[in-house]
């Protein structure tokens, strides 16, 4: 795998160390009026942003912290928060 | 053949012998041959036959550009022969011949080349449509390149190697070596990739000035010595590169030599930035037969005679447009070959001292003309030179044609980086209009021609490299680029397309038999850009990969195109050189986890499978129904090896509030002295893990979980908290503490034998935790369970004490016959009692409600945000889901198989577990059925794989079977 990534904690490291956490949505709504439909597009429907977009990674095979960053989805490289890269 | 045998730039140890066997014969090379070159120096001159027209082919070049010399080699086929070390004992045989090599009963089809024109596969052959499946199946026996066996089994050690550097440098020729050595300067790591056994590229060989008293091949031998004293650069001979990717990630396969312990290796190298100084292979002359064995590229020519000692043949034509053919043509005169005529493709340009040394020799020199045909039908005998305006024409007879219009850069690295590529009017390349972010090129593929002009390339590619990272400034560079600027500039090159030739049989591609007559067949059925040609007439699709054609094509449609706008060219893909699938395959080891008491288990007969990562003994003997260990736990003690639970210590300000966060149960609630039993889900409400959870102390907790989810408990509670910044620590002591399990009527009394604690049902009763310690030492962390339905001690002790545990249970337990019971009857046992096994009784959709198990969920924890409550509570009332049901079989003697269908008209369920018991004597089991089926009484159809519509009838009972009120646990 091409991709790096910046963890937190062990710096740049190598795409293959690390799991995709999904989208970053924010924490979990209110369950307040919160239909069955809601709740599954909060679970499971994505945004797949074609451009730069915030998600979660977890370092596998390192320290083990969930960090969020951002990745430029059509260049599959992680960029600086806010820079458009391409 | 006798050899050269004195020439310093051999490449063969003629002192050590290697021999190989062909058509039956054993034929002689040395150390240090290729397979082909020792076949060449033996007389073989037809390698192989060509695809479509079964063409004689023969030694054309040494770098594997195309399929004529790909051979079975010790039953591997489409091995490079040309490029393939030779290894003492290999059995080579020709590939794509009916007969041999020599004769190949199937040269006719070279005389229906009318018949195939550009494309015909598409047109012909399937009108009426039933032709097709005939043809297709004699075409797929024709076609084709050698030849594999399904059982074909892979031998060698396949390894890999991942490395980070600050350079990588690709290709180790002068121009590489330099940029190695400048990059190195700094004390930086470079790796030097060379896919040659030794460094040099094509200087390697050559005898021509580098300085006053000093040919090139000396320089190239220098550097290498250089090279190789550096500490901080790595270099990987053999070793050729297959892909680049984003972030400068290169992928490379080096092929083992003796000493290796790997056939091959996989590599990836993530470099900071890489310098490609690939260099130059030879662009194919197109002329009519200018594939035939006899017709050879000048550096083939060279190296055969400098490298392997072989003079390629008696009496040669040449016919180039470079003075990289003059020169070859010089030294080869002055090594024996006769060299009755040069045709030169350019009128001027020439380095005049190379036509003087010419003239001096009386090697005339034509200037002007080209060859126009190879005459011979399985071997060169004569060639036909003519002017370039075709006006003139001679024939001359030779046994070798040595012929190339002139070089052409190997941009494949580039091009997988990314980089685009422009047709550059003065050399006649494909240049790259702007490189990569962090990559450079040097040496002879960006143009260099004279030796200072390449050195320096390399170097201050190398310079480029270090200032791009920081480690030096631009100044620097800029110095060395200003010395770079005043050497001599990239030289003319030759441009022309083709010999003055109609072409039926001016080959543009050799592996796939595609003609100039195809290409202009192609372009004039509207065909007009190189990459669409290219795949209409599968020119350049072939093992050489482009190899042959990929400079000649985009340069031939652009000129019968009448185009004005500049050649494109087309793309290459990885892998840039063929390797072996077994190399990206890479090592196939299996990897297991033992538990402290494997040894142990084995030894009293424990029958082993692979459960996850751990080996497990599933039976301890060869009754796989296990009566006798499951009916000891009944009425005696059987012993079990827990030890790949999951178990975890989680402790801190925010231990309870992440424990309520993950579990569904209110863990508030939980008191030192007694577990849990609670479950996990995810946000759909599905169960994930269930387990213990005990207190040990404040904010500090011990918990268990399924072997399976150990490896991803922590991630999955960092996960579900990672919003909220809570303060708590999680250790897994999954493999630093072992399980085992106690279990049956008996069990008290051999427990009560070993430790340091009063163990009665008073003291310690179902569902409570203690800690006390074994003979004084050993720690033990005890909990009261009931998962086989029996009074249960499951012992938590640290790995290294559980052999002493074991073995003190083994002895106090010799009074009563205590014995192992494993994961089979551990399953029965379970299933008696209706307990679930996540992954058996549950899959991905079942969530808590469907198992039952809705009695752990604490509704009330709202604050908690409890992973899987909104979902279980949007789901609770939905009546289209399955549930968990026990059933009881109509047939006590027949239990269905786990997985087994429930159907009427169509599915609606499935068995989980279902067993004949041996303690009630019925066949009973676990199932999921949709709820409508649910209810107690409820008639059940059974189908099962191969039952030949014979199904099995059950009906729905209550849970568990065994001893409902669930006395037997809490003796």
């Amino acid at each position: 795998m091409a991709l790096t990534l910046t963890c937190p904690v062990c710096g740049k490291r190598n795409g293959y160390e690390f799991r995709y956490g999904g989208e970053d949505k924010g924490p979990r709504p209110d369950e307040e009026e919160l239909t069955p439909a809601d709740w599954c597009n909060y679970v499971h429907m994505n945004t797949c942003t074609a451009g730069v977009q915030k998600e979660w990674w977890f370092h596998r095979d390192g320290c083990g912290s969930w960090f969020s960053t951002y990745r430029n989805t059509l260049s599959n490289l992680e960029v600086a928060h806010g820079e458009d890269s391409q | 053949m006798n050899r050269l045998h004195e020439l310093p730039t051999l490449r063969i140890d003629t002192h050590e012998t290697r021999s190989l066997r062909y058509r039956g014969r054993s034929f002689q090379g040395f150390a240090g041959d290729t397979v082909a070159t020792a076949l060449y120096a033996n007389g073989t001159r037809i390698f192989s036959r060509s695809l479509k027209y079964h063409r004689p082919r023969g030694l054309y070049s040494l770098d594997g550009e195309s399929s004529n010399t790909c051979m079975e080699v010790d039953g591997v086929p489409n091995v490079r022969a040309e490029n393939t070390l030779l290894k003492d004992g290999m059995v080579v045989k020709a590939q794509n011949v009916k007969g041999s090599a020599d004769f190949d009963l199937m040269a006719f089809t070279d005389k229906l080349d009318w018949m195939m024109p550009a494309g015909f596969y598409y047109k012909t052959m399937h009108k009426p449509a039933a032709v097709w499946p005939v043809a297709m199946k004699a075409i797929r026996k024709a076609a084709g390149v050698g030849t594999i066996s399904a059982d074909y089994k892979v031998k060698g050690r396949y390894d890999e190697i991942f490395l980070t550097s600050e350079v990588c440098v690709i290709g180790g020729g002068a121009a590489g070596m330099m940029a190695a050595l400048a990059a190195a300067e700094s004390g930086v790591r470079v790796v030097l990739l060379e896919s040659r056994p030794y460094l040099g590229g094509c200087w390697d060989y050559r005898a021509s000035k580098y300085r006053e008293n000093k040919p090139l091949f000396a320089r190239a031998r220098e550097l290498a010595a250089q090279v190789e004293r550096v500490p901080n650069i790595r270099v990987f001979k053999h070793t050729a590169m297959v892909g680049a990717y984003n972030n400068n990630l290169i992928t490379a396969f080096q092929v083992g030599q003796r000493d290796d312990v790997f056939t091959e290796r996989y590599m990836e190298i993530r470099s900071q930035t890489v310098v490609v100084a690939t260099g130059c292979i030879e662009r194919p002359l197109i002329f009519e037969n200018n594939e035939r064995p006899g017709v050879m590229q000048v550096a083939c020519a060279h190296r055969l005679a400098r490298s392997y000692g072989v003079l390629p043949g008696k009496k040669a034509v040449f016919s180039v447009g470079h003075d990289m053919g003059l020169e070859t043509a010089l030294d080869l005169f002055d090594l024996g070959l006769k060299i009755p005529y040069v045709a030169d493709i350019r009128e001027d340009g020439h380095d005049n001292s190379l036509l003087e040394a010419l003239a001096k020799r009386n090697v005339p020199v034509l200037k002007g003309w080209v060859a126009a045909k190879a005459h011979g039908c399985k071997q060169v005998n004569k060639a036909t030179l003519t002017t370039l305006d075709g006006t003139v024409r001679r024939q001359i007879s030779c046994d070798l044609l040595v012929a190339s219009a002139g070089h052409t850069p190997v941009n494949g690295p580039l091009i997988l980086a990314q980089a685009k590529m422009e047709y550059d009017e003065h050399t006649g390349y494909f240049l790259p209009k702007h490189l990569p972010e962090k990559m450079f090129s040097a040496g002879r593929m960006t143009g260099c021609g004279h030796p200072l002009s390449i050195e320096t390339s390399g170097r201050l590619a190398g310079m480029k490299a270090l200032s791009a990272i920081g480690v030096i400034d631009d100044t620097t560079v800029s110095t060395a680029e200003m010395n770079a600027a005043s050497l001599p500039g990239a030289d003319r090159g030759c441009k022309l397309v083709t010999a003055p030739v109609k072409g039926r049989k001016s080959f543009i591609c050799f592996d796939e038999d595609t003609t100039i007559k195809n290409i202009k067949q192609a372009i004039d059925m509207g065909f007009d850009v190189p990459e669409l040609i290219k795949r209409f007439t599968s020119a350049g699709t072939g093992p050489g990969q482009g190899g042959i054609p990929g400079h000649n094509l985009p340069l031939y449609v652009s000129k019968y195109t009448a185009s004005v706008s500049k050649p494109m060219p087309t793309t290459v893909r990885p892998p840039l050189v063929p390797t072996l699938l077994a190399t990206y395959a890479g090592a196939h080891l299996h990897m297991f986890k033992r538990t402290p008491l494997h040894a142990s288990q084995k030894k009293e007969g424990g029958i082993f499978r692979n459960i996850g990562v751990w080996k497990r003994a599933r039976y301890f003997s060869k009754d796989f129904e296990c009566r006798d260990e499951i009916l000891n736990v009944r009425n005696n003690v059987g012993m079990l090896d827990s030890s790949t639970l999951g178990k975890f210590r989680i402790f801190g300000p925010g231990a309870l509030k992440a424990l309520q966060r993950l579990y569904v149960s209110d863990m508030s609630t939980l008191k030192k002295g007694r577990i849990k039993y609670s479950a996990m889900c995810n946000d759909d409400g599905c169960v994930i893990d269930d387990g213990i959870v005990v207190k040990r102390g404040d904010n500090d907790y011990y918990l268990t979980t399924s072997s399976g989810r150990a490896g991803n408990t922590v991630e999955w509670f960092r996960y579900h908290t990672r919003y909220d910044g809570w303060k708590y620590h999680m250790v897994n002591l999954t493999d630093a503490m072992g399980v085992i399990n106690i279990s049956g009527p008996n069990a008290r009394k051999v427990l009560t034998k070993i430790v340091d604690s009063d163990v009665s049902n008073k003291a310690f009763p179902f569902a409570a935790y203690r800690e006390f310690t074994i003979k004084e030492v050993i720690p033990v962390r005890a909990m009261r369970l009931g998962f086989v339905g029996e009074l249960s001690y499951e012992l938590h002790v640290p790995a290294s004490y559980m052999q002493s545990v074991w073995d003190m249970l083994m002895v106090a337990g010799t009074e009563f016959n205590i014995q192992n019971f494993g994961l089979e009857a551990q399953n029965v046992l379970r299933m008696e009692k209706g307990h679930i096994i996540l992954g058996q009784e549950s899959e991905q959709r079942t969530n808590l409600l469907d198992l039952g198990l809705g009695f752990l969920w604490d509704r009330e924890k709202a604050d908690a945000k409890t992973i899987g409550a909104v979902a279980l509570r949007q789901a609770e009332h939905d009546p289209g889901r399955l549930k968990l049901v026990g059933i009881r079989m109509e047939d006590d003697t027949r239990a269905p198989r786990d997985g087994a269908l429930v159907v009427d008209t169509r599915v609606r369920g499935y068995v989980a577990t279902a067993r004949k018991s041996f303690t009630s004597g019925e066949a009973v089991g676990m199932a999921l059925v949709e709820s409508q089926l649910s209810k107690p009484g409820s008639p059940l159809d059974i189908y099962e794989d191969e039952c030949k519509e014979k199904r099995l009838r059950a009906r729905v009972v209550p849970m568990p079977f065994y001893d409902p009120e669930g006395q037997r646990m809490k003796m």
